[in-house]
C-alpha cells in the first residue's frame, strides 16, 4: 500500500472529469430550478383561485410529482414515455425536464400555501384601492408571499440539488457517475480512493448546499423575529 | 334627487341560510355624513361592506351617482376609485414603504403622472403630520400612524365617498383622537361625503348629519344626529345608548 | 382530512390508470412496428451515421475509463471496431447493470456490449448474438496446497460470497463440499488470506484479476460447473443488426481479433497464468 489514496484524484485528468461532471449536474439543477420556479409561481396562483376543474388538475399534478418517487419519473421520461410518444431527448434534457415539473409541482404548493397564509385583510385593502385581480396578486400578494415561503423555497432547491445523484440512472455523466467510474478505474492501485472520491462530491455538494441551508435559517429565523417583534 | 350620491333600495343578505340584512333602504346626499350606529352583530359592517362589493347581495339595488350599479367584479372595480373605504385593520402592505403604498392606486390603477401623484402625497402627509415617515416601511409605524396613512392612501384616488369600518376600534386610546381629527377635518373642510360605522359616541354625535340605528340587521331608525342622541324614537335605540353610558 | 385522503386516492387511480394506459399504447404499437421502422436496423445507422452502444462505465477490465477519461476495455474494443466496420461513428451510451434491457427497447441504444451474461430469462426480453466470450466458476487456492481437483474439496470448508454463481453451483450440484458464506468480496478474500477455508470459488474471471495482486494463490480449479456466455445484445425482433452482429463476429473470430483483444485489454489484469482461451471462445 505505498500509494495513498488521495493521489487518485490527481492522476491523469481525474480531477478535470469530476469538476465536470459536477458543472453539468449543477447545470442541471439550475436550469430547472429556474424554470420549475416560474412555472411553479404561476402554478401556485392559479391554484389560489376558485375554479374547481382548475383546482382539481394541478391538484392531481402536484400529487403525481409527490407520490411517484424521481428515480421512477426519471425512468418514465426517460425510457417509457418515449417509446409511446416516439420522442426522444437526450438524458440532460430529460432530467431538466423531469426536474422543472417537479420543482414546479413543490414550488405550487409552497406557493398556494403561502398566498392563502396572506391576511384576507390586505386582499380586501387592494381591492378597495381599486386594484384588479392582477394588479392584486402582482403588488399586494405575490411580493408578501414569496417573503413568507422563501425559506421553504430554499430547502426545495437544496433538495433538487441533493437528489441530481440520480442522475446516473438515464446515463447522465453526473458527478457521481464520473466519480464511480474513478472509484472502479483505480480499485486495485488505490483501494482507499474511494474516500477520497466521495469525500470530495461530498464536499462539492456540501459548498453549494450549505451556504443555501444556511440562508434558508437566516431568513427564517428573521422572520419570526419580526413576527415576534410586531 | 340631484345631488343624491348613493341610494340603497331594498337590499337584502344571506350567509348560507342566515339573514343578515332585511329590506335596507336609505339614500345619501352630497356633503352629507351619515354614522352608522348599533350593537355588535346587528350588520353594519357587513352593510357598509355591501356598497362597495367587499360582500355580494342577493336582493336590491344600489344607485352610484345616479347610476343603478350591475354587481359585478369590473364594475366595482372601477367603482372602488370612487368610493374609499379604510377598515378596522389597519392593512397597510408590509412589503411597501409608506409612500409605494400610497402611489399603488393612483399612478397603478389611475395611470396617473408619478411626479404629479407624489407632490400630492407630500401635501396630504403633511396635512396628517407624517410627511417624514414617508420612506419608511410600516412596521416601523405605530397603529395610529398606520391608520392615518391608510386614510391617506384612499384620498389619494380622490373619492367621491368615503366608507369607514370602525377604523379606531383596535387602536389605543391615546391614538384615537388625532384619527378621529382626520376624519372631523375631511367633513368639515373637504366636504366629503361619508358614511362611518363607530363606537366613538361623543364623535358620533358631533360628526353625524343623520343616523342609522341598525339592530339585527334591520334599520330601526334613520334620524337627524342631533335628534337620535337626544331623543332616540325605539326603545332598542334608548337602550343601545344607555349600554353606550351615554 | 378525509377529503385529502379522497384526493390522494383519486391521483393514485389516474396515475396507474395513465400508466397502464400508456403501457398498454406501447405493446399494440411495438407490436405494430414491421421491420421496415425499426430505428436499429442496420440500414437506419448507417443513415443515420453514428451507432449507439451501451457500455459500462466502472467493471474493468471489460468497460471502464481511464485516467485519461478515455473508454477502454474487452467490450469497448470490440465496439470500436463494430463501428469502423459499419463505417459509421460510434456513440457511447453508459449504462448499469439494471437498465440494459431498457436502453434497447425505449431505443435509446442499439446494441449492448456491456458483459451482458445470456440468461433463458434474458433470452425472452432481448436478442442475443454469437457470444464472444465465456465465464465459469473457478476455484483459487494458496500455490503452497492448491486445489487442482473437485474431490480435494470434500469435506472442507470452501469459502464463497452469497448469490454467486459460485455459491448456486456448488449448493446444488456439490452437495460434499463445506460452504462457508460472506456477504461481500472483501470478506471472503480477508477469510481465505485467514485460512478459514482450504479454497474460495467465484467467477474465474474475477479471480484470475485477483491472484494478479495475489501471487501467492492460484485458480487451480479455472472451469467447474457450465460455462456462460457473454455475447452482444440486440432490441428483440432486430433482425438485421443480429444478423449482421453474427456475421460480424464469426469474421472477426477468423482474424483473431478476439485473441488480440484479450492481450491488449485484458492480460494485463489477469497474468500469465491464464490463457486467451480461458476466456475467449474457440477462433475457427
Amino acid at each position: 500500500m505505498a500509494h495513498s489514496g488521495i493521489n487518485v484524484l490527481f492522476e491523469g485528468t481525474n480531477l478535470t472529469r469530476l469538476l465536470l461532471g459536477m458543472w453539468t449536474t449543477f447545470k442541471i439543477a439550475a436550469v430547472a430550478i429556474i424554470i420549475g420556479l416560474i412555472i411553479g409561481v404561476i402554478l401556485g396562483i392559479l391554484r389560489t383561485f376558485h375554479n374547481p376543474i382548475l383546482r382539481f388538475i394541478l391538484r392531481i399534478y402536484l400529487e403525481f410529482f409527490r407520490i411517484v418517487p424521481t428515480v421512477v419519473l426519471l425512468f418514465l421520461f426517460y425510457y417509457i414515455l418515449p417509446r409511446q410518444m416516439n420522442l426522444h431527448m437526450p438524458g440532460t434534457q430529460v432530467a431538466t425536464l423531469v426536474f422543472a415539473l417537479w420543482v414546479a409541482a413543490e414550488m405550487s404548493d409552497i406557493v398556494r400555501g403561502a398566498l392563502i397564509s396572506v391576511p384576507i385583510h390586505q386582499k380586501e385593502s387592494g381591492l378597495a384601492i381599486g386594484l384588479n385581480r392582477f394588479q392584486l396578486y402582482r403588488y399586494v400578494l405575490v411580493p408578501q408571499a414569496v417573503q413568507l415561503e422563501l425559506p421553504a423555497t430554499i430547502n426545495l432547491v437544496t433538495r433538487v440539488i441533493k437528489t441530481t445523484s440520480l442522475l446516473m440512472l438515464i446515463s447522465v455523466m453526473d458527478v457521481v457517475n464520473i466519480g464511480q467510474q474513478i472509484v472502479e478505474a483505480n480499485n486495485q492501485k488505490y483501494p482507499t480512493g474511494v474516500f477520497w472520491i466521495y469525500g470530495l462530491i461530498f464536499l462539492l455538494y456540501f459548498l453549494i448546499d450549505y451556504p443555501l441551508s444556511w440562508w434558508a435559517g437566516r431568513l427564517e429565523k428573521k422572520r419570526l423575529e419580526q413576527a415576534n417583534g410586531e | 334627487m340631484a345631488n343624491e350620491v348613493l341610494k340603497v333600495e331594498h337590499l337584502e343578505k344571506y350567509y348560507q341560510k342566515k339573514h343578515v340584512l332585511h329590506d335596507i333602504n336609505f339614500s345619501i346626499s352630497k356633503g352629507e355624513v351619515i354614522t352608522l350606529l348599533g350593537p355588535s352583530g346587528s350588520g353594519k359592517s357587513t352593510l357598509i361592506r355591501c356598497l362597495n362589493g367587499l360582500e355580494d347581495f342577493r336582493n336590491g339595488e344600489i344607485t352610484f351617482e345616479n347610476k343603478k350599479v350591475i354587481p359585478n367584479e369590473k364594475n366595482w372595480q372601477q367603482l372602488r376609485q370612487k368610493i374609499g373605504m379604510v377598515f378596522q385593520s389597519y392593512d397597510l402592505f408590509p412589503n411597501l414603504t409608506v409612500l409605494d403604498n400610497i402611489l399603488l392606486g393612483p399612478t397603478k390603477v389611475q395611470k396617473r403622472n408619478v411626479d404629479e401623484v407624489k407632490q400630492e402625497v407630500d401635501e396630504l402627509l403633511e396635512k396628517v403630520d407624517l410627511l417624514d415617515y414617508k420612506n419608511v416601511y410600516p412596521r416601523q409605524l405605530s397603529g395610529g400612524q398606520k391608520q392615518r396613512i391608510a386614510i391617506v392612501r384612499a384620498l389619494a384616488l380622490h373619492p367621491e365617498f368615503m366608507l369607514f369600518d370602525e377604523v379606531t376600534a383596535s387602536l389605543d386610546p391615546e391614538m384615537v383622537r388625532g384619527v378621529l381629527n382626520i376624519i372631523q377635518d375631511l367633513a368639515d373642510e373637504d366636504d366629503m361625503t361619508m358614511i362611518i360605522v363607530t363606537h366613538e359616541m361623543n364623535f358620533a354625535q358631533q360628526i353625524a348629519d343623520r343616523v342609522l340605528f341598525l339592530k339585527d340587521g334591520s334599520i330601526l331608525e334613520d334620524t337627524p344626529g342631533k335628534e337620535f342622541f337626544k331623543n332616540p324614537a325605539t326603545d332598542q335605540a334608548k337602550e343601545f345608548l344607555q349600554s353606550m353610558n351615554f | 382530512m378525509k377529503h385529502k385522503l379522497l384526493v390522494k386516492l383519486v391521483a393514485l387511480v389516474g396515475i396507474i390508470a395513465s400508466i397502464t394506459l400508456i403501457l398498454a399504447g406501447c405493446g399494440s404499437s411495438s407490436s405494430s412496428s414491421a421491420d421496415s421502422n425499426n430505428p436499429s436496423s442496420v440500414e437506419k445507422i448507417k443513415k443515420r451515421g453514428t451507432i449507439r452502444v451501451a457500455v459500462f462505465g466502472d467493471l474493468p477490465p471489460y468497460g471502464w475509463v481511464n485516467k485519461d477519461g478515455k473508454r477502454v476495455g474487452y467490450d469497448i474494443t470490440l465496439a470500436r471496431r463494430i463501428a469502423k466496420d459499419l463505417n459509421v461513428k460510434l456513440k457511447f451510451v453508459q449504462v448499469n447493470a439494471n437498465n440494459r434491457v431498457d436502453a434497447l427497447n425505449s431505443n435509446k441504444v442499439d446494441i449492448v456490449l456491456a458483459n451482458f451474461t445470456v440468461t433463458p430469462e434474458r433470452k425472452d426480453v432481448v436478442d442475443f448474438a454469437k457470444a464472444y466470450m465465456k465465464v465459469s466458476v473457478g476455484v483459487v487456492s494458496p500455490k503452497d496446497n492448491p486445489i487442482t481437483k473437485v474431490d480435494q474439496l470434500k469435506g472442507k470448508n470452501l469459502i464463497v460470497t452469497k448469490g454467486t454463481t459460485a455459491e448456486n453451483y456448488f449448493t446444488s450440484k456439490q452437495k460434499d463440499v463445506d460452504l462457508l458464506k460472506f456477504d461481500s468480496k472483501t470478506q471472503q478474500f480477508n477469510a481465505l488470506k485467514n485460512n478459514r477455508g482450504v479454497a474460495l470459488a467465484d467467477d474465474n474471471s474475477y479471480l484470475y484479476a485477483w491472484v494478479k495482486n495475489n501471487p501467492t494463490y492460484t485458480v487451480g480449479i479455472k472451469n467447474i460447473g457450465p460455462n456462460q456466455y457473454i455475447s452482444p445484445a440486440v432490441k428483440k425482433g432486430n433482425k438485421s443488426l443480429l444478423n449482421w452482429t453474427n456475421k460480424e463476429i464469426k469474421k472477426l473470430n477468423k482474424q483473431s481479433f478476439f485473441t488480440d483483444d484479450y492481450n491488449s485489454q485484458l492480460k494485463p489484469y489477469f497474468g500469465d497464468e491464464v490463457k486467451p482461451s480461458d476466456i475467449i471462445l474457440p477462433q475457427k
